[in-house]
């Protein structure tokens, strides 16, 4: 059997002609072009930009001193930084188990009842996600008022005296926690809706027949169903947590005695109060650094494939 | 053209009419601005958002300004205060700071980094030396001035609501001196007080305990955490051990509340009677004029109490906002300009602001001092003389080492309010106080006198 192979079209000095690109691939690049365009200009060049300042003791005023990487090892040595990067993941702790379980439930009761009973609790459920961080936040603050505030009130009714909600070292960071789950909440059962609906009712039809109860389809079913939409949910929630500023920000100003301060509040007050900014750029980027090796290892432990109907 | 083309152009230049329309194109500047500007020599003015009083002020005497001359123009920019330092450091890294603006900092910092312009060459000797010698020192760095007080206010002091006084059976007329005779002040109030009510609110976080108790770490010790020559921390001090505790027992004893009312430089807790005494700055009692009229005549004002009850020794510092010619500024003559005619000028300019103040600011000028002092209303404000002859002449002037140094003490005095061990607590700043002694190199850079 003979193979003919056509060789492709070439110029007068012998190079091969570049094809057209097909048309799908110019409207795929046209389509992509805006992102990557502001892509670059809001995320690429400052990211490259913030490297380079971050190996400099940068002044507004005065010629900028190249100091290598001392603002990196400024960084890594100060116990205050390595402090609130703790407890940055000790509040995604206390955040993120309890928005994916919460979010969870609502979600399967939601699937689980009539529309016009699904669609006011999804509608109840979203709206803390459009309420601004900073309204959020000025509102619980209220709440945890010492004088007067609504929780000191309700804790009063049985006899409990008053909390300083977040005056108290050890209260602050649950306290800021609840409003921090309370936002997220929304649009993470939104997801865990999709993601249910999405499962093929004759899985659920079959395991019904085998008997199966609400608690053996849960776990054989619908989770591991849900894997790649968890697992985006785990990330994001990871990140979004561990990045939240604008509560301790207003309610707390990171207080008291730093046990609010999570790691982009510390990364900010240094910027507003340092007279150098590279310490604060290299504590960024090394918080860069921590997000993307603690998601790079959710990744590697809950590793994301192909669901198979 | 196209129809499609030509909708687009129009869209494109419909939204640049409107967004042109808006403003002047220049930051900060309303059309109107541009308008009234004309062809004059522009300059930006940026200043916080302070009583509603004030704002006005503001507003006024920069409309004065480009009223009174031909020559240049001001836009006053009025930035919220909890939105000031972000918006300063955006300027500062996009090089758009505004020709002048309010600072409240000590001088030294900014002097160093070459922030400031000096004003030796832009005013008049005679204007800068009509300033009092406590304001003169607060703008001065090696001998050249870099900024023109418009004010100088206690950072601490005692208001109390005079009828809480009366009830709990206390003397109205008479404010505890000494940190014992505060503690019997407050063991009285509190049966008397209503649940939720309590008998006097203090700094309550770090970052406030840095800047406002520097007068009080000075009084119970005679001396700053740092030594004279800026080469070491000084911090091991029983005296500071004691102060730590003063704050230790106002908490545990229920005479400050647990958590802050509202923060140290708001009257809203005492207007809204959450608590019978207060500390603030004295600029608290023009809060108090301007929103809780009510409370105006039975609020008294007094030096905080010291450790020992000798006020000879005030616990406050001075601060004040001083207006500054930002280095970068393209117009340094019409900053300057505008600097003099409202600040170092006729003294009738500043006169309403202090009246409207109600008294509790101290001029920076001796003229307007006098002016002040005669102007009709003060027969009402007998509050006026405890601010500038009781507290401010006794006052110490802010220490010009970096905010760090602060920020190590505010903490420690942070923690031993929390019941942590005074010592551990003072150890611990002193080995930060260091740290930055160190790290900026400080040792043997303290101003000279």
């Amino acid at each position: 059997m003979s193979t003919t192979v056509t060789s492709p079209p070439r110029s007068a000095d012998g190079t091969p002609l570049r094809a057209h690109p097909p048309r799908d691939d110019r409207i795929a690049f046209l389509m992509l072009a805006p992102v990557l365009i502001l892509l670059s200009i809001f995320v690429i060049v400052p990211t490259i930009y913030a490297i380079y300042l971050s190996f400099f003791n940068w002044s507004f005023y005065q010629d900028s001193e190249f100091v290598g990487l001392r603002n990196f090892t400024n960084a890594l040595t100060d116990p205050e930084f390595r402090a609130a990067i703790r407890r940055g993941v000790l509040f995604v702790l206390m955040t993120l188990p309890i928005q994916l379980l919460l979010s969870f439930l609502i979600a399967s009761f939601v699937t689980g009842v009539g529309k016009r009973l699904g669609t006011a609790l999804k509608i109840s459920v979203y709206i803390p996600t459009i309420i601004s961080a900073v309204i959020t936040s000025i509102t619980f603050a209220l709440i945890y008022e010492y004088s007067g505030g609504l929780l000191n009130a309700v804790v009063g009714l049985v006899g409990i005296e008053d909390q300083a909600w977040i005056g108290d070292v050890r209260l602050a960071l649950p306290a800021i926690a609840v409003p921090a789950i309370w936002m997220g909440l929304g649009l993470m059962t939104l997801i865990m809706i999709a993601a249910m609906l999405d499962v093929p009712e004759s899985f659920y039809e079959a395991a019904e027949l085998e008997g199966a109860n609400w608690w053996q389809r849960t776990l054989y079913i619908t989770i591991p169903q849900m894997k790649n939409v968890l697992l985006y949910l785990l990330i994001t929630g990871f990140v979004a947590a561990i990045q939240q500023y604008e509560l301790p920000l207003v309610m707390t100003g990171g207080g008291p005695l730093d046990s609010t301060t999570l790691p982009n509040l510390f990364i900010f007050n240094h910027f507003r109060g340092d007279t150098y900014q590279g310490y604060s750029i290299a504590a960024a980027l090394l918080l860069f650094l921590v997000l993307g090796a603690i998601s790079a290892l959710i990744f590697r432990v809950l590793s994301s494939e192909k669901l198979v109907d | 053209m196209k129809r499609r083309t030509l909708l687009s152009a129009a869209g494109l230049s419909a939204t640049a009419a409107s967004l042109a329309a808006c403003g002047s194109g220049t930051p900060g500047q309303s059309k109107d601005d541009a308008d009234a500007a004309g062809d004059r020599t522009q300059i930006e003015f940026w200043h916080r958002t302070f009583t509603p009083f004030e704002n006005e002020w503001y507003a006024d005497i920069v409309k004065q300004y480009n009223d009174a001359q031909d020559t240049y123009f001001v836009t006053d920019v009025e930035v919220p205060a909890d939105a000031w330092e972000q918006r300063v450091k955006s300027a500062q890294a996009a090089g758009t700071m505004p020709d002048v603006y309010t600072d409240p900092s000590t001088m030294d910092e900014g002097a160093r980094l070459g922030q400031f312009l000096a004003l030796d060459d832009l005013l008049d000797a005679e204007q800068l030396d009509d300033l009092t010698d406590q304001a003169k020192e607060l703008v001065t760095v090696d001998g050249k001035v870099y900024g023109y007080p418009l004010l100088l206010e206690p950072q601490s002091a005692l208001f109390w609501n005079k009828e809480m006084f009366e009830e709990a059976g206390l003397d109205p007329e008479k404010p505890p001196t000494s940190w014992d005779e505060l503690y019997e002040t407050c063991e009285k109030l509190l049966p008397a007080l209503p649940d939720g009510t309590f008998a006097l609110t203090t700094a309550g976080d770090q970052d406030t305990f840095a800047w406002a108790t520097v007068g009080q770490q000075y009084q119970v010790s005679g001396h700053f955490p740092i030594t004279d020559d800026w080469s070491e921390a000084d911090t091991d001090d029983p005296k500071y051990e004691e102060l730590l505790g003063f704050y230790k027992t106002l908490r545990e004893k229920g005479y400050i509340p647990k958590q802050p009312l509202g923060p140290y430089v708001e009257a809203k807790a005492y207007g809204e009677k959450k608590c019978a005494m207060m500390t603030s700055g004295s600029w608290a009692f023009s809060e108090i004029a301007s929103d809780y009229e009510e409370l105006l005549d039975s609020t008294g004002i007094a030096p905080f109490p010291t450790s020992d009850g000798d006020l000879s020794d005030s616990v406050a510092t001075l601060g004040n906002f001083k207006w500054v010619i930002d280095a970068k500024t393209e117009q340094p003559e019409a900053a300057a300009d505008f600097v003099s005619w409202c600040l170092a000028g006729d003294v009738e300019n500043l006169v309403p602001f202090f009246v409207g103040t109600q008294f509790t600011k101290a001029p920076a000028r001796p003229s307007v001092a006098d002016a002040v002092q005669a102007a009709p209303e003060a027969d009402d404000a007998p509050w006026s003389a405890v601010v500038s002859e009781d507290i401010a002449p006794a006052s110490i002037s802010n220490p010009s080492y970096p905010w760090d140094i602060l920020l190590a003490m505010g903490k420690a005095l942070e923690k031993g309010m929390n019941g942590e061990d005074p010592a551990a607590a003072l150890k611990a700043a002193g080995t930060e106080i260091q740290k930055v002694i160190d790290r900026e190199e400080l040792a043997g850079k303290a101003p000279q006198d």
